[in-house]
């Protein structure tokens, strides 16, 4: 176990930079997720954790070593790859005994722990398999498997369930997750679903364009998103986004939209500090922050058209045609309004965001 | 299921074009393995009988062929007299050294070009290739200079030598192909494992294996039936098979029964070799390992 610690790191590509001056501390025995697109540089700081690609500049300290210089081999990380990288000429039980048998681990010791590695998987049957006779998801125990059998100081998860499909993804999260805390070691997970990310890891980390955006748990990443780019990349459905006027008028600050004027709560006005007042700003709402309804409520709503309706199953997302642009609202199952009827949403003002029209940094 | 039969429907001329091909495999076919059939068969005979012939036009005459004694007394004459046993020897090491060699030079250098980037690589790897394209007369005398001043012309190791020179660039092309299929995934999760960057190599030379298969015969057979390369740098010291073949043609007296068992001492380890290696050419190892 250990702490890591992620100092100022870049990562070039010749000239171009893949992870620019990144700073992270994840602490001993906390499950991190790395979340972004691809391309984010998120699979690049793994890599350099690895040691599988040098660190351009900065230092990576696992506890107090610096481990910037150390081969693969001697920094104690276990890794689990994308693609799994079995060994395809072994068979399950030499796949996950390599490790151990390259540390030159006594015979009994090596049959004792990949067994029991294989008993936590429950892939006892599989142990006389090659790779080529296993399914997806056998295939990635096994490389779990391998990782897990040699007790590491951090463990670093690429990708691992991406290839899954979705019920034996969802499996296998709990699963992961259950794993980890069980075992108490230091993970890193890197991953490009944010439902992943949300529903397994302490803290997420949110890279996008080789920077870190933002650093938090999944409530603060998911409640209280820093920029417009967090916001609009966490959730799913996605964040609405509106773009909207600011006016004081009188002791109020109102928002005013083609199709709504409403105006903020009291104590939100002081988060805009004054910087937006008469100008432009970015209104960000999750479809589950917004009601409809096919009466037009007393309080101030949003008047639209209705586009689409989609089911969800226990949920149905309403699609809304505003003057500019979109929005989507989810709702009940037993809603029933039709496309093409005029329908009015309300807002939980508790749970809407603002974001700079220019940088998109987030007032609230 | 649908049936996996291809389906065929043939007009007359593709019939008759058909049969015309079955009558042109079997004459090739004679026409290739007659004249084993027919060096077999007379290094088993008498010398009056390996020269008996039936008339022309005769057919029933064609019993003449099958009618002798078998005798061994060629080969005794080979191995007893004319020393065949170290001549075999000699090839055999030459082949097999210039095989190992290659293999272990090839394997790494392939492996190198199949993973690292550096300037100048392709060049560099057009010109391991360029070797082969001279013809070898061409560059025979410049090299026979260079092996007698280095004392290498008549020894075994002159010979592995000269073989690896022409076998080494054929190895590195080969292997390299073979490389850049298995998935650099695999050492990586190696290196991780707790491997060094050798111990990651030697790991995945199980999945090229059967380009090392591929290469070790196409080695042996070029330096085994090699005959310029053994009558000139290995002349006198490190005689093969086929120079000492060879050899059994004298100016007063050619010794046909003797170059008739040559002959099948020669080529019969070879086949034998094709044989035996031909199962494993065809295995396939990386499939399934790394999920694309």
């Amino acid at each position: 176990m250990a702490t890591v610690t992620i100092k100022n790191v870049w990562k070039y590509y010749g000239k171009t930079p893949a992870v620019k001056d990144l700073s992270i501390t994840c602490p001993d025995g906390s499950f991190v997720s790395i979340l972004g697109p691809s391309g984010c540089g998120k699979s690049s700081t793994m890599r350099m954790l690895a040691g599988l690609e040098h660190i351009s500049a900065g230092d990576v300290m696992f506890d107090d070593m610096r481990i910037n210089d150390l081969a693969p081999k001697d920094r104690d990380v276990a890794m689990v790859f994308e693609n799994y990288a079995l060994y395809p000429h072994k068979t399950v039980f030499e796949n996950i005994a390599n490790p151990l048998r390259l540390r030159k681990m006594p015979e009994a010791t090596i049959k004792d722990r990949v067994l029991g590695a294989a008993k936590v998987l429950e892939i006892e049957h599989l142990l006389d398999r090659r790779p080529q006779e296993l399914s997806g998801g056998q295939k990635q125990r096994v490389a779990i498997g391998r990782a897990i059998v040699r007790e590491p100081k951090l463990f670093l998860f690429d990708e691992p369930i991406a290839h899954l499909d979705a019920k034996l993804r969802a499996h296998m999260r709990g699963e992961i997750k259950h794993l980890q805390k069980t075992l108490g070691t230091t993970m890193i997970y890197v991953t490009h679903d944010q439902l992943e990310a949300l529903s397994m890891a302490d803290y997420i980390a949110v890279m996008h364009d080789g920077e870190l955006q933002q650093w938090g748990t999944p409530s603060e990443i998911y409640n209280k998103p820093v920029n417009a780019w967090v916001a609009g990349f966490v959730g799913e459905p996605a964040m609405n986004f509106l773009s909207i006027d600011i006016q004081s008028r009188d002791d109020d600050v109102t928002l005013i939209h083609p199709n709504f004027e409403i105006p903020l709560l009291p104590r939100q006005v002081a988060f805009l500090n004054g910087a937006a007042n008469g100008g432009k700003a970015r209104m960000g709402v999750r479809p589950d922050a917004l009601s409809i309804g096919m009466q037009k409520p007393v309080e101030p709503s949003i008047t639209g058209e209705i586009f689409v309706n989609e089911l969800l199953g226990g949920d149905m997302l309403v699609e809304v045609k505003l003057k500019d642009c979109r929005i989507r609202v989810k709702t009940s199952t037993d809603f029933e309004g039709r496309p093409g009827e005029t329908c009015y949403m309300t807002v939980n003002r508790d749970k809407w965001h603002m974001f700079d029209a220019g940088d998109g940094h987030a007032y609230f | 299921m649908a049936s996996r039969d291809v389906v065929h429907y043939d007009s007359p001329a593709q019939r008759l074009l058909r049969v015309l091909s079955v009558i042109f495999v079997v004459f090739y076919l004679i026409w290739t393995l007659l004249p084993f059939g027919v060096m077999f068969v007379s290094s088993f005979k008498e010398l009056l009988d390996a020269f008996k012939l039936p008339a022309i036009g005769d057919w029933a005459g064609i019993g003449v062929f099958f009618d002798f004694t078998p005798t061994f007394k060629h080969y005794n004459t080979l191995f007893s007299e004319n020393n065949f046993g170290r001549y075999m020897l000699n090839s055999l090491i030459a082949a097999g050294g210039s095989a190992v060699i290659s293999v272990i030079f090839g394997s790494l250098a392939a492996y190198a070009l199949s993973r690292v980037d550096f300037r100048g690589k392709s060049d560099l790897f057009f010109w391991i290739i360029s070797t082969r394209m001279a013809p070898v007369v061409a560059v025979m005398v410049p090299l026979f200079a260079i092996f007698r001043s280095l004392g290498l012309v008549g020894t075994l190791p002159g010979l592995i030598l000269a073989y690896t020179t022409f076998n080494l660039p054929f190895a590195i092309w080969i292997l390299k192909g073979f490389f850049d299929n298995v998935p650099y995934g695999i050492e990586e999760a190696q290196m991780v494992d707790g491997a060094t960057r050798f111990q990651a190599f030697r790991s995945i030379l199980p999945l090229v294996a059967p380009g090392i298969g591929a290469f070790i015969v196409l080695c042996v057979l070029f330096a085994w039936n090699d005959f310029l390369f053994a009558a000139i740098i290995g002349s006198g010291g490190a005689k093969t098979l086929p120079v000492a073949t060879r050899e059994l043609v004298q100016p007063q007296n050619i010794q046909w029964g003797a170059i008739m068992a040559a002959g099948v001492v020669t080529t019969a380890p070879m086949m034998l070799l094709g044989l035996v290696i031909r199962k494993y050419l065809v295995t396939g190892l990386t499939m399934g390992a790394v999920k694309e």
